[in-house]
This record gives C-alpha cells, structure tokens and sequence, in this order.
C-alpha cells in the first residue's frame, strides 16, 4: 500500500500492548499480500493477470471491496476510478519522473481504464476484465480497509486505540484515550496553521491533497489524483484549485475512496454526490486569487477558520 | 527400512505430480468461473479450527472455482462470526467437530486446530469419509503421526498436510536442479526462520487464564510443538525432500531466555539433524532478530542454492579438480581482488535467480492441489508420507530438545513400538 502506518494504543500492560502491535501489523501485511499490485503473488496481482481472459472466482473480502470500489464509482460520476493506474503511468506518478505524456502515449493509457470494464457477478462471486490490459489498483480504497480491518483487530482485543496511515488516514476506536481523539486539519500551504478540527469517534477522516505527489507547469498544478473523466480536457482547468480535501466517514474505507473523489469533483459536484453517501462530511481547501478558501459539507463542528 | 522406501516413492512421485500440477494450472486459466463447474464437482469444505490460519487458508479455498465453505467448526465463539466475514455467508456454525463431521453438506474438512489435535480431527474426518487437509505439522508426537498414516491407509482418502512449499514453483525448481547435480553434490543445509516478535496473540482482558492458553495456545506444551513444529517444519520437510532421506538422528538446545513471560515454548530453538548419507541439515528458529529471516541454504560441492519464501538464488562454487560437477559446466564467481582480498570472505555478488514461474501464492496452489485431487482422484504432492517423514522428524528433534541429548531416529521409532 506503499504507506507507512502507525499505531498508538493505550494499554497499562506491556506485554498485550505488544501482542496488539503484532497482531494489527500481521493484520496489515496481509492485507498488503492480498491488495498490493506491487507483489506477484498477491491476490489483485493474479486477477490483473488473468480476469482480462474471462471470469474469475474471488474470494469474498476482495469481492466485496472490489464491489465497494465500485458503488464509489458509480456514485462520483465516475472520478474515483480503480482502473486509473495505466494512466498514473502515463503521468509519471508510478515510478519515474512526473510530467505531461503526449497524446499518443494519453490515448493509450486511455484504452486500459475505466471502471464500467470490470464485471462483477455476485451469484458467482467472479471479477472479469472485459478490456485487455484493464489494471486494478485498490490504492485509493484497500488503504483505508487496512485501517478498518486493523480497528477490528484492537476492538476484537479489547484494546483502545488509534490507527495513522501515512497521515492521510486516520481512526480511532470510540473510546480512545478516554476521550474523543481531536484531530487538527492543517493548512496545505502552512502545515503550522490549523484550518479546523473535527473528533474521531466512531468515524474515520481521510485526506487527500496535492502536497502528496504533485509537480507544477505553466502555473498550473498537476497532482497524482487523476481524474480519468476529464482526460484530454486540458482547457477544462479548474478557475479554483483544489489543494486539499478531508472526509468524515463511517469506515476509513469510505473516507479513503471519498478523499480522491471529493478531490476531483470539487465542492459544488461534491456536495451532491455527497448525498448519496450517509453520515460522510467533506471540507474542502482550494488556492483562490484571494489566498486560501474553504468549503464544507455536513461538517460536524461549525470551528474552520480562515474560511470563506 | 520401510521409511527409506516411502521417501522413494515420494521423490518419483514428484515428477508425476509435477505433471498434474502443470496441467492443472493450464487447464485453469481462462476458465476460473465456478459457473463452468458441473454441480457434481462442487467441494463443499467444513472447518475444524476457524482461527487466523484456518481463515486465511478459507480465503484461499474461496479463490478455487467451485469451492463453498459450509460448516465453520470452534470452540472459542468470537471465531464464527470472523469465519463469516470470510465466507460473506451465514455459514452453518457448530461448537463440536463431531455434530459438524454428521452434517451431509460437506465433502472435505480443512483441520486448522492446535497441533496437539491435529491427530484427533484428522482422524474423526477421514473416518467420516471425508477427505483432509491437515495444516502441518502433522501431528504433535509420533503416534499422533502414525495414527493418521495409519488411518489415511485404512480409508484411503484423500490426505493433504498443509506444506505448502512443496507446492511452490521456485522449491520444485530448486529440487530439479539440486538432482541433477547442478549444485554438485549436496553435504550441508542451513535453514533458520528468524523473528523479532513475542509470538504471542492478544487476548480479550476478561478472557482469563483459560483463554490465554487456548488463544496462545502454540506457546504452551500441551498443544504446541514451538518454533521447530510451527516453523521448522517446511525447513525439516524439504531437507528431508532434498536428502530424500529421514534424518537418522537429531540434537538440539534452546530454551525461554528473553520472552520471560510464562511461556513454556522456547523462545528460541537450534537444531542439528544428520541423514543417512552423511548430510547435516543445522536449523535455526529465534523470536529477537529478524535479520535473517526465513530462508534455506542448501551448500553443494559446485554451488549453492538460496530459497526465500518468494524466490531462489543459485550461486556457484570456483570450480576445482575434485569438484563433483563436471568441467563444462564451471561458472566461477566474478572474484574482486584487492589488498584485502581473502578466499575466506563471504560472497557477497548477485547469484542467479530465474523466473520462479507461477507467481501465484503458494497456499493457493496447494488448495488448488487439494481440490484437484478430490475431483480427479488423485494423490496429493503433500501426502500422508510427506507429512509423515516431517511430522516425525520434527517430534524426534523436539525430544531432543526436551531431552538434552542427541536421540537416533531407530531409537525414537522404538520407543513407540515399547
């Protein structure tokens, strides 16, 4: 999952305290052996190999993210897209040195993504590819799974904690540290200025931004969220630009996949898809001619500042 | 000796296994939907043991086409609503594996218990009718192991033990060069699987005493075999499918030296088993240093073979006159002299590490081996003599470890018989 996660749990005995540890990373590694792409022998490596040749069986937890995955797709028209890997390649942002492809290379890429050529059938539990060369990347999900699986094992132990996925995803059990863990929203541009707080509880916070993997040309931004919709589109730039969004959601899962996708669509297409989704709140930042603004939707705590 | 005959047996089976395998794999790509499989060879799998293993090896069951999990078997609960997330279903739940064993949903039975009980469920399964897939180690002791071999021949079902790397591409390549000498001739393994954990699982803090032996239950003697079983194992299995031998005598030390936690299990585990043909296997299992990892080293008179849990690398000898492989095929390390230069220094240059070939994980290969054998009839790579010559060879180091003492395999095989 190409993160680094960190886990702070609160235990008066040292011994169960590392027997959590243990468990919750063993939890992760094999999650990272069933999702990562990076690894041959790992469950979405087998299916990037085979599914493009007719259905395959799955087993039901990598069914049912792919299936989630999904349902995100269908209800963000489309910008939350785990086939977009072929054109992260195209970008630059798998390896080498960011920057624009040309068109020939774009309109290749093009060819392998699109969410609508995987074909799941839940009677049979199969995944097919109905285009070659289609790739499956769950970066944008199977992180913020990791964390909900990892919360499943602290409760299942009976242990409070809280789980930090490369400071992009965030949850806590509900009574970490005996209280609700508060946690800070920086400012992109000054990660010393907070721009508002919201408290884990029950929910999971997930943020994704520019800052992460990012170059810029002629004045413009071009971050690693890509939005596989509005390929080609190059006038069609945003007059704002987004530099950050945080979701509020149920699972980290949800708040993962919202992240990317609240990122591309922007607030006003945001809030809508938004609706779709119960109990999720997003905050946006973007760079405006006036310096940094913010949005939000259904967040929890009326406390941003510097908002507009 | 009947042992020697068995491994015999086993290594020529090796090549007609392969072959199955092979086609298997072949046979499966393209056409991995359940939907293509006749209802007739659905396998429908019960679970004695729904613990972390037990689940991972579910999953792994669940990729097989034609493959449904209908009886999740444990005593402890907490255990079938987690077995339910893995099958997505509302799978039949039982607390006693003889209720579960009644049931006429299931063909097959997945044993992932304590190996302490490895013996009793494998045993009530086959004599059921069912066939088994037993995780490894076999069984706890010797007459744990014997029992299932013997009952296995009195059925005759189908026995998978759970070594999965028999079934790994890069170990079936390892042992097809090794027996053609590429290495020349082979005189000493080294295996270790280090570790920087307590080893130990978390434990619900109303859960008491009870529950932290049957939760942690590999840390304690009555139901565990410790690092040599747990670990060793897959080292001891493909030493003994190296040497095509059983060791003929094993001594060994350890003991609970960091891990003061009231662990009877060492924490850390050496052994020294010699085979007939005058080869060591030195095995290695500790819980402080992970530097190491999990790997074996099988040293030849022409070369070298490392195998990890995801590759193999062959490294040459400089070839000399005595040396067991021929001239032509003397391939000498790139040697960098220098003032320090000693032929003693350690190699340290890339060896060669060929394809592996199937990139597929190898617990999923040995369930695809599992099903294939039921539906074909046929018998698995990790069969009951398999798991047997492994089985007992890690209780024979264990009672050298218990003992303190070097113990010879006829004197271990004649304990049971008095």
């Amino acid at each position: 999952m190409g993160t680094e996660f960190t886990l702070y749990l609160d235990s008066a005995d040292e011994v169960r305290a590392q027997a959590c540890f243990d468990a919750v990373f063993d939890e992760i590694d094999r999650l990272e052996s069933t999702f990562s792409r990076f690894r041959a022998s790992s469950e979405i490596s087998r299916l990037n190999r085979e599914a493009g040749d007719g259905p395959m069986v799955t087993d039901p937890e990598v069914f049912q993210l792919l299936a989630a995955a999904l349902d995100v797709s269908r209800k963000t028209e489309g910008v939350f897209d785990i086939t977009v890997g072929q054109l992260m390649r195209a970008w630059g942002f798998s390896g080498r040195q960011p920057g624009i492809p040309d068109a020939q290379t774009l309109a290749a890429a093009q060819e392998c993504v699109g969410w609508t050529n995987i074909e799941l059938d839940p009677e049979w539990r199969t995944v097919e590819f109905l285009r070659h060369g289609l790739e499956v990347d769950l970066g944008g999900i199977a992180k913020g799974y990791a964390v909900d699986c990892a919360m499943g094992v602290l409760r299942s132990a009976g242990v409070q904690g809280l789980i930090d996925a490369g400071s992009s995803s965030i949850a806590a059990t509900d009574e970490a540290f005996a209280r609700g863990w508060e946690v800070s929203i920086a400012n992109p541009l000054d990660a010393s200025a907070t721009l508002c707080e919201a408290e884990l509880g029950n929910r999971a916070l997930s943020t994704s931004g520019v800052m992460e993997q990012s170059f810029v040309q002629d004045g413009r931004i071009y971050c690693h969220l890509i939005d596989p919709t509005a390929l080609g589109a190059e006038t069609s730039a945003p007059v704002r630009q987004v530099l950050q969004v945080t979701v509020l959601a149920p699972s980290s899962m949800l708040a993962d996949a919202l992240s990317t996708a609240m990122f591309l669509l922007g607030c006003e297409r945001g809030r809508i898809a938004l609706a779709q989704f119960p109990d999720c709140s997003a905050f946006w930042v973007y760079s405006g001619a006036e310096g940094i603004q913010c949005a939000a939707h259904q967040w929890p705590r009326d406390n941003f500042r510097l908002c507009k | 000796m009947e042992t020697k005959t068995e491994l015999m047996d086993r290594r020529d089976f090796i090549g007609l296994a392969a072959a199955g395998l092979g086609a298997l794999s072949l046979g499966m790509r393209g056409c991995n939907s359940p939907r293509a499989v006749a209802p007739s060879d659905w396998v429908h799998v019960g679970v004695i043991g729904v613990g972390s293993r037990g689940q991972h090896m579910m999953r792994m069951l669940l990729r097989v086409p034609g493959v449904q999990i209908t009886g999740l078997c444990d005593i402890y609960e907490p255990r079938i609503a987690e077995g339910r997330r893995v099958t997505g279903e509302q799978t039949t739940a039982y607390s006693d594996y003889r209720k579960m064993l009644e049931a006429r949903d299931i063909d097959a039975v997945l044993v992932a218990t304590p190996l302490g009980l490895h013996a009793e469920h494998v045993i009530a399964a086959l004599d059921s009718g069912r066939a088994v897939y037993g995780e490894k180690s076999m069984g706890r002791t010797l007459q744990d192991c014997n029992r299932i071999r013997d009952e296995v021949r009195r059925t005759g079902k189908i026995y998978q033990v759970g070594l999965q790397f028999m079934y790994a591409p890069w170990y079936r390549e390892a042992l097809r060069r090794i027996g053609e000498g590429r290495i020349g001739q082979v005189t000493q393994m080294f295996s270790c699987w280090h570790r920087n954990n307590n080893w130990r699982r978390p434990v619900p803090p109303d859960g008491g005493l009870q529950l932290e032996r049957l939760l942690n239950w590999r840390l304690y003697r009555e139901l565990s075999g410790g690092l040599l079983a747990e670990l060793g194992s897959h080292q001891i299995n493909f030493a003994n499918t190296v040497f095509n031998a059983m060791p003929e005598s094993a001594m060994a030390s350890g003991g609970v030296d960091y891990w003061k936690d009231g662990r009877e299990i060492d924490d850390n585990v050496h052994a020294i088993l010699r085979y007939p043909g005058g080869q060591t296997l030195e095995a290695s299992y500790i819980t402080t240093n992970r530097l190491d990892g999990a790997q074996e080293r099988v040293f030849g008179t022409g070369g070298s073979v490392v195998l990890t849990h995801t590759e193999a690398t062959y490294y040459e000898e400089p070839w000399y006159p005595n040396s067991a492989i021929p001239p032509e095929m003397k391939i000498e390390h790139k040697l960098i002299t220098g003032p320090t230069y000693s032929a003693e220094q350690p190699y340290h240059g890339k060896g060669d590490s060929p394809s592996k070939g199937s990139a597929d994980d190898v617990d999923l290969r040995a369930c695809q081996g599992f099903i294939d054998c039921i539906r074909n009839h046929r018998r698995p790579l990790a069969d009951e003599n398999a798991g047997w010559s492994e089985g007992v060879a890690v209780a024979l180091c264990n009672r050298a470890l218990e003992e303190g003492r070097k113990i010879t395999l006829s004197e271990f095989l004649g304990s049971a018989a008095s």
